[in-house]
């Protein structure tokens, strides 16, 4: 097995963007729009045996075991080249949690399956009454013989209807004194007849996520991580996990990088007044990545993150969604087109950019929510 | 609510009219209609331009000895600003300001000015042309011996029009001619908008078509036309914006988590206060440029005050409709919810004759030159 933390930078970041460029399917390259399994299943085999699908687990689960430098710089070479993630949940989400609290029997029967992606993942916290205020899910489970039976309702679920399985936040103690407590974590298969997934279409006309209903559905008991009603402190702690995944400067970088060559081709930059949003952006989206590498080198030591990673995520969300503005204001009267515009021999999706980038700051705990935590973790404001 | 007390200090004739197009706008369905249209393939229904014209809508601005009602732009604005708050599509502030703009100034005696007053017609018009890089460039579209040869582009209600509208070169000279939409030659290339409709991009082949009008005046009208157009985009996005953040206002009231309405946070409220805010001035801003336009006859300063009211328009109703989907989570992200509608026809509205960047610009140099002037 390779020791990729060995590797100088410069000789990792080579070996990876040469594989990028070699293998990756150019009609793939920065898909507008959240892939379905099958349209990059080409892909995913090929990362598959080169041992490339979870850069992030430690060797000994299947990982590239990478530490948090040589991860960014993998990332910057996905996003560089326009490498779609995949169907990542599982990579991302489920799998540290397995990793971190599953016991052997459930990392030794689901880890190899999320890197095969023999299994497809989809997140099921959200509900219609608990958005922000998660803690308020309502859906039950109940113990019946050696199953839980699952009754209720999960939405937002992104590509719940090209998944396998749901990894679920779900009420097994009704009358435990607290919101937060009696919350438990569960793994259940979605192809069951319990299981109903209704497809939701966004603005912009995709359907990239759903409701699932759940109406006597049943997962078997050992599919419970960690302990009952010990849900929430565990959700918590993939919360940060995700926090500084999805406070990563790659999306920014990704899209600043559109913007260039995009307003480069339009003339934008023969505008000083565009030039200087330009230049504001790619300063915000630089010292974000110092302020990234400052915290991922927390991690690199071992640390574990506190509440302050959330400021990652507003600034790159909030830089991102600028970028996207300031493309649109580059395709002047194409502003409102939809679908690749055109500009010498590249083609960027304005408005493919400009919508993915509007629910970033909703997601992932909401923009708003990442505040009230500064303020009140950090600031150690009163209230 | 702010509404009402703004309503009623506009002038009695203004106010009789926005309450009648605000009934003929509610009855035809608001909101809904747009919805259904778009789902029925994006055009505009012809049935409802008639309904308009029955009211007068699209003589609004056109002088009385010219058959119109003669209530100036100001007047257009407030058709505008209803049809934004409902996101009609239909081509108001296209016929209002482009094609009957271009036409009671050039030829008033034209019986194409009574079908558009009338709704028996719509005219898109095809000014711009597309440069190599995609950017606007200067016109080559050629006009010779009858027929129309070249290519426009960013043309606005170009299907569900029975006929173009077109600024061509005719012997190094402006020329406005007519071409039917089904004459030979003409090819459409439909661009998808965000909120369903489509601009056209148009290659004309040796179309036949009918000159109206030549020389500079076709500059100058054109001119004019396009600044009376712009304005009255803004006081559409100013009807936009206000009912987008009625709708989000209500929502805010409405959504509990934590046990609370959201609205109940002081972030959001402040957030609330400040879209309202910018909803106001906004509406001021542009309402005085309408009125100042009707009054003013130099062509610099009316295009300099279009800029004005435009820039505004845009940069409240980008804000108030993203801020809006923000408000409203995850649910304002979906199609079932109207605010996203509102969000991609302030996105089409905003990249139609200029953004807000483009029209600080304009403003910025309009004024420069006017100091050198003095
Ligand atoms: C594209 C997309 C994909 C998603 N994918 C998934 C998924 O795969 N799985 C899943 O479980 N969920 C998913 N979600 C749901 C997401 O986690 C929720 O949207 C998010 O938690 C916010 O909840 P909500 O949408 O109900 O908004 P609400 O909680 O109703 O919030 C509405 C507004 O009020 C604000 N607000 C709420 N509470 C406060 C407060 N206390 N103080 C200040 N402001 C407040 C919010 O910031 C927001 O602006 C997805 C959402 C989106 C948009």
């Amino acid at each position: 097995m390779t020791d990729w933390n060995a590797m100088s930078d410069a000789d990792f970041r080579k070996e990876v963007r040469q594989f990028f460029e070699a293998e990756y399917p150019e009609e793939l390259r920065h898909l507008p729009h959240r892939p379905k399994f099958a349209e990059i299943e080409h892909w995913h085999r090929k990362l598959h045996a080169k041992g490339w699908v979870a850069p992030a687990w430690p060797a000994e689960y299947g990982g590239m075991g990478l530490n948090a430098a040589k991860l960014l710089i993998f990332y910057e070479e996905q996003q560089r080249w326009g490498v779609n993630r995949g169907r990542d949940m599982g990579v991302q989400m489920v799998g540290p949690l397995i990793i971190k609290f599953g016991t052997q029997e459930q990392k030794d029967y689901w880890l190899p399956r999320i890197l095969s992606c023999e299994d497809i993942w989809c997140q099921g916290y959200s509900e219609p009454g608990a958005g922000s205020d998660l803690a308020n899910l309502r859906t039950r489970a109940e113990i019946d013989g050696d199953d839980f039976v699952i009754n209720g309702q999960k939405i937002w679920t992104t590509m719940a209807h090209d998944a396998t399985h749901i990894f679920m936040l779900v009420r097994t103690d009704p009358d435990a004194p607290k919101k937060q407590q009696g919350i438990s974590f569960l793994l259940a298969p979605m192809e069951q007849p319990g299981v109903d997934v209704r497809t939701i279409t966004t603005l912009s006309g995709e359907t990239e996520f759903c409701e699932v209903f759940f109406d006597n559905a049943r997962t078997p008991s050992e599919n419970l991580v960690g302990e009952l009603n010990k849900g929430w402190t565990m959700a918590k702690a993939l919360l940060s996990f995700e926090r500084i995944f999805i406070g990563s400067p790659s999306l920014a970088q990704n899209a600043l990088g559109q913007l260039e060559s995009f307003a480069r081709g339009r003339g934008a930059f023969d505008d000083p007044v565009f030039r200087d949003r330009f230049a504001q952006a790619a300063l915000d989206v630089e010292d974000h990545a110092a302020l990234y590498a400052r915290f991922a080198d927390q991690l690199k030591r071992g640390e574990t993150l506190g509440a302050d990673v959330s400021m990652l995520k507003i600034w790159v969300t909030e830089c991102f969604q600028r970028i996207t503005e300031l493309m649109i204001e580059a395709a002047g009267p194409d502003g409102g087109t939809i679908g690749p515009l055109q500009v010498g021999n590249v083609s960027v999706d304005v408005l493919a950019s400009f919508y993915k980038a509007r629910p970033t700051t909703i997601y992932g705990g909401s923009n708003e929510i990442q505040r009230n935590i500064l303020s009140k973790a950090v600031l150690g404001l009163p209230g | 609510m702010t509404q009402t007390d703004t309503v009623s200090s506009e002038q009695e004739d203004l106010r009789l009219l926005r309450e009648s197009a605000r009934t003929l706008f509610e009855r035809a369905g608001g909101s809904g209609r747009a919805r259904k249209l778009r789902d029925a393939g994006g055009s505009f229904d012809p049935n409802m331009v008639r309904e308009l014209a029955e009211a007068g809508v699209f003589g609004v601005a056109v002088p009385e000895e010219q058959g119109g009602l003669g209530m100036g732009l100001a007047a257009g604005g407030v058709i505008a600003e209803e049809a934004g708050r409902v996101i009609a599509p239909e081509p108001v502030v296209l016929t209002i300001g482009l094609s009957l703009g271009l036409l009671r100034r050039l030829c008033p005696e034209h019986p194409k000015m009574a079908q558009l007053i009338g709704g028996e017609v719509s005219l898109a018009v095809a000014w711009q042309e597309r440069g190599p890089g995609g950017a606007p460039a200067d016109a080559t579209c050629r006009y010779a011996d009858g027929r129309l040869t070249g290519n426009k582009a960013w043309v606005v209600g170009a299907t569900g029009s029975q006929g173009f509208l077109v600024v061509a070169e005719q012997d190094g000279g402006p020329v406005l001619v007519l071409a039917e939409a089904t004459a030979d030659g003409v090819v459409i290339d439909k661009r998808a908008q965000a909120d369903g409709s489509s601009l056209g991009e148009l290659s004309f082949s040796g179309t036949p078509a009918a000159e109206l009008a030549s020389g500079d005046a076709v500059q100058a009208a054109l001119a004019e036309a396009v600044a009376d157009a712009t304005a009255l985009a803004a006081a559409e996005l100013v009807g936009l914006s206000e009912c987008a953040f009625e709708i989000t206002l209500e929502y805010i009231k409405t959504r509990e988590q934590f046990d609370k309405p959201i609205g109940s946070f002081q972030v959001i409220q402040h957030r609330a206060v400040d879209l309202n805010v910018m909803c106001e001035v906004a509406q001021a801003g542009v309402r005085e440029v309408l009125a100042l336009m009707d009054r003013e006859t130099d062509q610099k300063v009316r295009a300099q005050l279009a800029s004005r009211a435009k820039a505004r328009a845009v940069t409240t109703a980008k804000r108030i409709t993203r801020d809006a989907v923000q408000l409203h989570g995850a649910v304002g992200y979906t199609d079932d919810f109207d605010i996203g509608l509102y969000l991609n026809r302030a996105l089409v509205l905003s990249a139609w004759l200029g953004d807000d960047a483009y029209h600080r610009r304009i403003w910025f140099d309009a004024r420069e030159a006017e100091g050198a002037a003095q």
